[in-house]
């Protein structure tokens, strides 16, 4: 029977590799005793969202070396054939630092076989995969070892002699589970997997064999988790516009930041770089012995393509990756952008608004305004030089701050321009702004 | 998985995006006949740091740039403030043709953030003046700037103490602004492939006429 086309990764070092050692990290307890079984676990959990961008049919299996599946019948198409597909996902493994190896076969069994082939990894359809495992060595079978012990005490040495032997008299001799397998091997038995789900929410876990202490030490490993991310949310087909990276420490409890971007991004590039600027300034409360990167929200990916403002999309995201790294630097509220506001009063008719939001323009004043404002007015002596004025400003009786002023602008001592105004309930003069 | 790209790669892509759209003028006309027929390239230095040395402030030392920067913003590129010691006032910049959606204020806790907003603004493309103040600033730092602007095509505009023009720096312009009746006198202290030493008297005050 078909049973589509299946890749298959063995991946041998999957613990070792996942247990993070950052590079020219000063550590504290160097030795202390780690759960392989749960990082293998969270590791490869982290692999099947990853994996998902290739196939929506992702499966794995710990027992006896850690296997990944992805069945790539519905993928080929697209992207470019198997050769162009295989070339991309081994350099993205190599990339996360995983060592592998691949194979692709008409039936799962038959791939993870595969995997241990010296060479010859890769067989399309159902006679290719028989005549290629009949040349194997018996030994990579996946039967107990009495098993394979017994086959081998018969004098047989290839897998292709024990493929030739009747299923029944297999079946009688090794056992029903034996008989089975061989015919999962060739294809000829029904082999389901069960199929991973992707979660809906992210969350990944790095923990570390050594203490960390300097936060931008985290950026190594935090690049392996976020290709890891980038791999979930193109399966997923979605961006995000925040995530959070929680530190576990020893003798603390755990800490969080928090990293926003002003449009949805799922490029694992642009994330470090941003995570990059807030690692930098931050002070870590203790050592951190894992990392956890978690998100909730996603976004639809075709955002990804927005153009608000007529602009050519390429200098949009140049904007907003400026603006996303000067936020994360600086903080959210230390960069803004400027609008007018309805009201006569000078100091009442511009505000803050959020870097790039258009405004409808409700009120342009007719007398030129000076290019600087004092914020709040400064009380000052009556001026002696007035240049020009008086300008009547009266409003804002409706909210109690009732206003009545006359502006003028006047000549400073050291040749400065000021624009002044008196008020006309108190008398007292003040400078709101400068003519800079 | 498309190619993976490291962060040198995306450190690059906006000076490579810069480079595919065709090489930009090298000056961008400042408003003012008389100083441009002074400046090389007629207009103000694009892709250079340009240092304004004000007597004091509030004699014109923003309304002598904001002409330049309502060109820049109306071609598409944003202006940003990084730690302005006053506040823009909107109504004064949308009265001279400065589209408001296209500023962006920075504030910043110290020289240092500053420096670094700077440096970053001026990088990107989508930039097209960024506006500083820097309480002091060495010679290496102003260079850096120098190499920022000339990354991202825009024009660095460094508001000094008069005291800075005792010493050298490497801007490609440097002006002192004296106080003037109706006006402001701009004083031509160095200017890269041009002339120093002149000295011109602008209208941009209060009570001139603003275009």
């Amino acid at each position: 029977m078909s049973a589509g086309l299946w890749l298959c990764i063995r991946l041998p070092r999957l613990a070792h590799e996942a247990l993070a050692t950052a590079a020219g990290t000063e550590t504290v307890a160097a030795s202390r005793s780690v759960d392989h079984a749960a990082i293998e676990q969270a590791a490869m959990e982290r692999l099947a969202a990853w994996a998902y961008q290739w196939s929506s049919l992702v499966s794995y299996r710990l027992a006896d070396g850690p296997l990944l599946w992805l069945e790539l019948g519905a993928s080929r198409a697209l992207f470019g054939g198997y050769g162009a597909l295989l070339a991309k996902l081994t350099a993205a493994l190599t990339q996360l630092g995983y060592s592998h190896a691949c194979a692709l076969a008409p039936s799962p069994t038959g791939a993870a076989l595969l995997t241990q082939a010296g060479k010859q990894r890769c067989v399309t359809t159902l006679p290719q995969l028989r005549l290629r495992l009949e040349m194997l060595p018996l030994a990579l079978l996946a039967l107990p070892p009495e098993v394979l012990a017994a086959l081998h005490s018969a004098g047989l040495r290839r897998i292709g002699q024990l493929l030739a032997l009747p299923a029944a008299a297999i079946a009688r001799r090794f056992g029903p589970a034996a008989s089975l397998y061989l015919q999962r091997l060739c294809g000829t038995a029904s082999d389901p997997r069960p199929a991973w789900r992707m979660p809906a929410v992210y969350r990944a876990r790095f923990e570390f064999d050594a203490e960390v202490r300097a936060a931008t030490a985290l950026l190594f490993p935090l690049r392996r988790l976020l290709l890891e991310f980038q791999g979930y949310l193109r399966g997923r087909d979605c961006a995000v516009l925040r995530f959070t990276l929680q530190f576990e420490h020893y003798r603390h409890p755990d800490s969080a930041i928090t990293i926003g971007m002003s449009a949805p991004a799922r490029d694992a590039a642009q994330l470090l770089l941003l995570a990059r600027e807030r690692l930098q300034a931050l002070e870590l409360p203790a050592p951190v012995s894992a990392l956890r990167l978690q998100a909730f929200e996603f976004t639809a990916a075709s955002v990804l393509q927005g153009d608000f403002f007529g602009n050519d999309a390429q200098q949009l995201q140049q904007l907003q990756l400026l603006l996303d790294r000067l936020q994360a630097r600086l903080g959210d509220q230390q960069v803004r952008g400027l609008a007018l506001a309805a009201d006569h009063r000078p100091e009442r008719s511009w505000r803050f608004v959020t870097p790039q939001q258009s405004m409808a323009v409700p009120h342009i004043p007719a007398a030129v305004r000076p290019c600087t404002l004092l914020q709040p007015p400064r009380r000052i002596e009556p001026p002696a030089v007035l240049l020009s004025g008086p300008e009547r400003i009266e409003s804002g009786w409706w909210d109690g701050g009732d206003a009545a002023r006359d502006y003028y602008v006047a000549r400073a001592g050291d040749g400065a321009q000021w624009w002044v105004f008196q008020d006309l309930a108190q008398g007292d003069w003040y400078l709101q702004g400068l003519w800079t | 998985m498309s190619t993976p790209v490291t962060l040198e790669q995306l450190a690059r892509l906006c000076r490579d995006a810069e480079g595919s759209r065709g090489p930009r003028p090298a000056a961008a006309p400042s408003g003012f006949a008389e100083l441009d027929a002074r400046l090389p390239g007629g207009g103000w230095p694009v892709g250079a740091i340009a240092e304004l040395m004000s007597d004091a402030p509030g004699i014109g030392e923003l309304t002598l740039i904001v002409p330049v920067l309502s060109r820049l913003a109306r071609a598409g590129r944003h202006i940003a403030w990084i730690a302005p010691p006053y506040l823009p006032y909107a109504p004064a910049l949308a009265q001279r043709g400065l589209p408001l959606e296209r500023v962006l204020l920075i504030q910043t806790r110290s020289l240092q953030q500053s420096l670094w907003a700077m440096e970053q603004a001026l990088r990107c493309p989508a930039v097209g003046a960024v506006l500083g103040w820097p309480a002091s600033i060495v010679d290496r730092n102003v260079r850096r700037l120098q190499l920022a602007a000339e990354a991202g095509g825009s024009l660095g505009i460094l508001y000094r103490p008069p005291e800075a023009a005792r010493e050298s720096s490497p801007a490609a312009l440097r002006l002192r602004l004296h106080a003037a009746p109706d006006g402001v006198a701009v004083e031509i202290h160095k200017s890269r492939g041009g002339r120093a030493g002149v000295t011109l008297r602008l209208g941009v005050a209060a009570t001139a006429v603003v275009a």
